[in-house]
């Protein structure tokens, strides 16, 4: 009674992320019950994801690809404590993200980065492209990645509390209330933040922004 | 660069263009090889022993405002406990069950004192605020001719009823130690003459041994003198009062030891 209320409570502002979470929780019980199988199915639902997250916040695709399988099997050998207070959607990135946000705290002197490449095929990112720059074939390609780097070095700058909140907000599309119970902090300390983050970025990314 | 005033593209479009920063298909096949390794590996593993009790750290952090405000609570009500037990031992000893000495009267007599070794808790607990409360500051004892001092009546017969030897044996434990002279408080530049007067009475007062000495008993302490030859140096009838009082109170602590042996099964009793 007391899980489902606070389920409630988190994923009050979006229905369909309720019914994803009964559905977790369903899947999450077979699991708990011995089904090991089960797991797989939760991976491959959320692997893109976490990767996402991970891989945003470190700008290493390699150190991404491993924290992101750490955080599963994390997930997996701690499943018999998750009593379904929140859903497991929101546990699963709690537990990737203080896993990113420890690897980053300890290799904070390293800073190697080797970034995905940006796929056209999807509309948004190509519309998006497209209303940057008129040029074609090896141009566009140089631009795209120049831009690539310099939004890179821009989530650099800011601090990894804050970049956390941004990639979370922006990019993953998480509600306030759900990255405060990710990032086990008040949703005001999450907008201060995110508003704070994009200022400075709004003022790293002048050159690319169309007054 | 495009620079169409109709379009605006804002931080917002350009985060978002990181979310089609994604890798080829090929990688999650080798990723998904990957974490099926781990998740085998971690079955396979032992967990560590101290694992176990993640479940139960895990419920304290959960309740760690009730299982603080317990513990608050809890040394809070140890530290009163041992406080107060500390402040009743410090307010209430039970050795201090020593009567002080009467009022000298003005005719000397033989003196007679007791100790109440096997008074009762309540009793002593009598004794103790008697103790306790202000009283009048006894005469001066002529300690320095017989350590015996007088005891008064009332004391001596609940002495004599609880022992057939109360009267001859009973020792006192009086204070034997002087009252305090309350030595009038001159200025730093006071004069001899005014001090002595002041100080006079005081001294006289504790410096007149001879004022109760019974002239009878001390015609005999010095004719018995020569006979004790062993205590010749000292006052004879001094010696024979520390000897008998160590006696008696080495026995007296036997006979207390052995009477209040809860042992039920002993039927051999001491009472005297």
């Amino acid at each position: 009674m007391h899980a489902s209320k606070t389920l409630e409570k988190t994923l009050v502002a979006s229905p369909e992320r309720k019914l994803e979470a009964d559905a977790d929780l369903a899947v999450v019980r077979q699991v708990q019950a011995g089904d090991v199988a089960a797991f797989d199915r939760l991976i491959v639902k959320y692997r893109e994801r976490v990767l996402g997250i991970v891989y945003n916040m470190t700008s290493n695709r390699e150190d991404a690809a491993d924290l992101a399988q750490d955080a599963f099997i994390k997930a997996f050998q701690s499943i018999h404590r998750f009593q379904g207070q929140a859903s497991f959607f929101t546990w699963l990135y709690r537990i990737a993200v203080n896993s990113t946000l420890s690897h980053l705290r300890k290799n904070r002197l390293r800073s190697f980065f080797s970034l995905e490449s940006v796929r056209e095929d999807d509309p948004v990112s190509k519309e998006l492209i497209d209303a940057l720059t008129d040029k074609t074939g090896s141009g566009r390609d140089t631009f795209v990645r120049e831009l690539q780097e310099k939004l890179n070095d821009a989530m650099q700058k800011l601090s990894i509390n804050h970049r956390t909140v941004v990639t979370l907000f922006e990019i993953d599309g998480l509600g306030h209330q759900e990255i405060a119970e990710v990032m086990d902090c008040s949703v005001g300390t999450v907008r201060s933040r995110l508003h704070y983050a994009k200022q400075l970025l709004q003022a790293e990314l002048q050159p690319y922004l169309l007054k | 660069m495009k620079r169409d005033a109709e379009q605006k593209v804002t931080v917002e479009d350009l985060l978002r263009l990181k979310r089609a920063e994604r890798p080829p298909d090929e990688f999650w096949a080798r990723f998904e090889s990957e974490i099926r390794a781990k998740q085998l590996s971690a079955i396979v593993s032992k967990r560590p022993w101290w694992d176990r009790f993640s479940g139960v750290f895990a419920v304290a952090r959960r309740h760690q405002l009730s299982f603080g405000a317990a513990a608050a609570i809890a040394l809070a009500f140890a530290g009163v406990r041992f406080v107060g037990g500390y402040s009743e031992i410090i307010s209430a000893p039970k050795v201090a069950t020593v009567r002080p000495a009467a009022p000298a009267p003005a005719a000397p007599v033989r003196v007679a004192a007791a100790i109440e070794r096997t008074a009762r808790p309540q009793e002593e607990a009598e004794l103790a605020l008697r103790e306790a409360a202000p009283q009048p500051r006894p005469a001066v004892v002529a300690a320095t001719v017989s350590h015996m001092t007088q005891v008064p009546a009332a004391i001596a017969a609940d002495a004599a009823s609880r022992s057939l030897f109360a009267g001859g044996i009973a020792i006192t434990l009086a204070d034997f130690r002087e009252p305090a002279t309350s030595y009038p408080v001159h200025s730093a530049f006071g004069t001899d003459s005014d001090f002595e007067p002041a100080i006079g009475p005081a001294r006289q007062q504790a410096s007149d041994p001879l004022a109760q000495v019974d002239p009878a008993e001390e015609r005999r302490a010095r004719l018995l003198a020569p006979a004790l030859p062993a205590y010749a140096s000292g006052s004879p009838r001094a010696v024979a009062g520390d000897w008998m009082r160590d006696r008696d109170t080495s026995d007296d602590r036997m006979y207390e030891s052995m009477d209040k042996e809860p042992n039920d099964h002993m039927l051999v009793g001491f009472r005297f």
